[in-house]
């Protein structure tokens, strides 16, 4: 079974990794506290939590735009930090979709999408907008893969809440990203256009083998689509869970049962 | 206090007939006079152009190097002082240096009013880059772009309604401004004003006002169509929540 993945090959393979993490804004109260998660390669992973939880902060611990304060953070063994020349390699391999989707409204939407290409153009090139044809040609199929043929040269200003999703999730694909990190993207849609969404996203995730780590806050809609859901209350990861073998398994360290780990590897190995 | 700077209201009063006297002199002047007013304003307005087109060239680059959220400290504060010090002197008085440095003539005026639209431009948009949304700053930025290409792709565009506004606004006042360097022989149409007031030929001083004033007016009907036609609309594409 495919879908069966035993616990002691995930922190080995795992494209993000999180010692004891703890994180704070004003260094008096943690928003994060003693996070410990470690993200297969190739995960469709989701964050669930309520409002305030520190879900966006987490996601910010993984691009580099936030530092711990206490513990480590690894992205594909390196520690993120957006200001560190280092780590720009990896910047540009990471489709940060943030919560307000931070797109250019006086733009157009092939001008939007066409930024996630920017780092393979040079600095002369895309002063004067000069992207090469297969860049253009690049963007406009993942235009069409999101749902948005004929609405290159719309200004995203114009656009519906759900196309302006679209259009964030395009810019991140032409990334060639190899993590997308997207926070509460469908949150505000409604259920059928929520689904759409998270649909155009699977199927990037699976047919460009990227590691896809989302913020939900509705959990039901997280379990739908990802592997594994951690839930976060009050800065703190109080499970993680997935669905295995049609039923709901923890695999919070320590907060497991032993009976369900000697169960999830007593499958495998029979199979 | 209004014993110090003798400004007593009945002094108005006493006064006003005179515009009466000044308006009916206007029909006396001989109608060639139009003529040369409005050529003289059409260099107040080329003169008045053209520093706000060197003005704005320069005041951009100092923007950018003076936005707090694009640039280092040891970059922003001295630009900023810069900008501050430039902006200390009215354009009249940038004139009378560039009249001492340059000589007499149209070209100090020019001088005058790039510094001082540098000074006003500079401060506008360096604040309008402050105020950009961070989202997509920091979204594009957490791509790993360069600052040219953030600068390109977020910043210019996110600011540019507001900079075209400015840039109308500005020049429009220009063209106000321009209109009175000729008092310090800085060129342009004041100066006419400035010689007939000197010589008491107030019909003919007038003519050259009544020309400036409908040519601002004029002016200022044509930007607010610019204003309504370009800026009101992405404006409210920008108040459209993400
Ligand atoms: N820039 C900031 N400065 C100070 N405190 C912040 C900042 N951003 C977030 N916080 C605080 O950190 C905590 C976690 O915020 P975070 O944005 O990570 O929550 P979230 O789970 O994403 O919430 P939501 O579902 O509402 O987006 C909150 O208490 C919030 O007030
Ligand atoms: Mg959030």
């Amino acid at each position: 079974m495919e879908k069966q993945k035993g616990s002691a090959s995930i922190s080995t393979l795992s494209i993000v990794q999180m010692n004891d993490v703890s994180a704070s804004y004003d260094s008096k109260d943690y928003v994060l506290k003693n996070i410990r998660l470690s993200i297969p390669r190739g995960a469709n992973y989701a964050i669930v939590g309520q409002s305030g939880s520190g879900k966006s902060t987490l996601l910010k611990l993984i691009n580099g735009m936030m530092h711990p304060s206490n513990g480590k953070v690894l992205v594909d063994y390196k520690v993120p930090n957006t200001s560190d020349r280092k780590f720009k390699p990896f910047m540009h391999k990471i489709g940060y979709i943030p919560q307000n989707l931070g797109l250019i409204k006086n733009s157009t939407v092939l001008e939007n999408i066409l930024i996630g290409a920017l780092p393979r153009v040079n600095g002369f090139n895309s002063f004067f907008k000069n992207f090469p044809d297969s860049e253009i040609k690049n963007a406009k199929k993942i235009l069409k893969q999101v749902g948005l043929q004929g609405k290159a040269e719309r200004k995203v200003y114009m656009l519906s809440g759900g196309e302006k999703r679209r259009v964030a999730i395009a810019r991140a694909l032409v990334q060639k990203p190899e993590i997308i990190l997207a926070d509460e993207i469908v949150s505000e849609l409604d259920h059928m256009t929520a689904r759409e969404i998270m649909d155009v996203l699977a199927e990037a995730q699976s047919t460009m083998n990227l590691t896809a780590i989302m913020v939900h806050h509705d959990l039901q809609l997280a379990l739908e689509y990802a592997d594994r859901v951690a839930v976060i209350k009050e800065g703190e990861k109080i499970l993680e869970i997935g669905v295995e073998a049609d039923r709901i398994v923890d695999f919070q360290t320590g907060n497991y049962t032993q009976k369900e780990i000697l169960e999830m590897f007593n499958t495998e190995s029979k199979e | 206090m209004s014993a110090n700077v003798d400004a007593d209201p009945r002094d108005f009063v006493e006064g006003l007939p005179n515009i009466g006297i000044m308006l009916q002199d206007i029909t006396e002047v001989d109608s060639s006079l139009f003529v040369t007013a409005f050529w003289s304003m059409l260099e107040t307005i080329e003169m008045a152009f053209i520093g706000t087109v060197v003005g704005v060239a320069i005041a951009l680059p100092l923007s950018l190097l003076a936005a707090r959220n694009l640039n280092h400290k040891f970059v922003y504060v001295p630009v900023r002082a810069l900008l501050a010090a430039i902006r200390t002197f009215p354009s009249i008085l940038w004139a009378i240096l560039f009249v001492i440095i340059v000589g007499l003539g149209p070209f100090a005026g020019v001088l005058a009013i790039t510094m001082y639209t540098v000074g006003f431009i500079a401060k506008l948009q360096y604040e309008a880059i402050e105020a950009i949304d961070a989202d997509p700053m920091d979204a594009v930025g957490a791509i790993g772009v360069s600052k040219l290409q953030l600068i390109r792709f977020v910043v210019l565009p996110e600011s540019a309604s507001h900079l075209l506004s400015q840039i109308l606004y500005i020049f429009d006042y220009n063209i106000r401004q321009t209109s009175i360097l000729g008092l310090v022989g800085a060129g342009g149409i004041g100066f006419y004003i400035i010689n007939y007031i000197k010589f008491f030929e107030y019909g003919k001083a007038a003519v050259f006002m009544l020309v400036v004033l409908v040519t601002v007016l004029i002016i200022d009907w044509v930007s607010v169509r610019i204003r309504d036609k370009y800026i009101i609309k992405s404006q409210r594409g920008m108040q459209v929540k993400s």
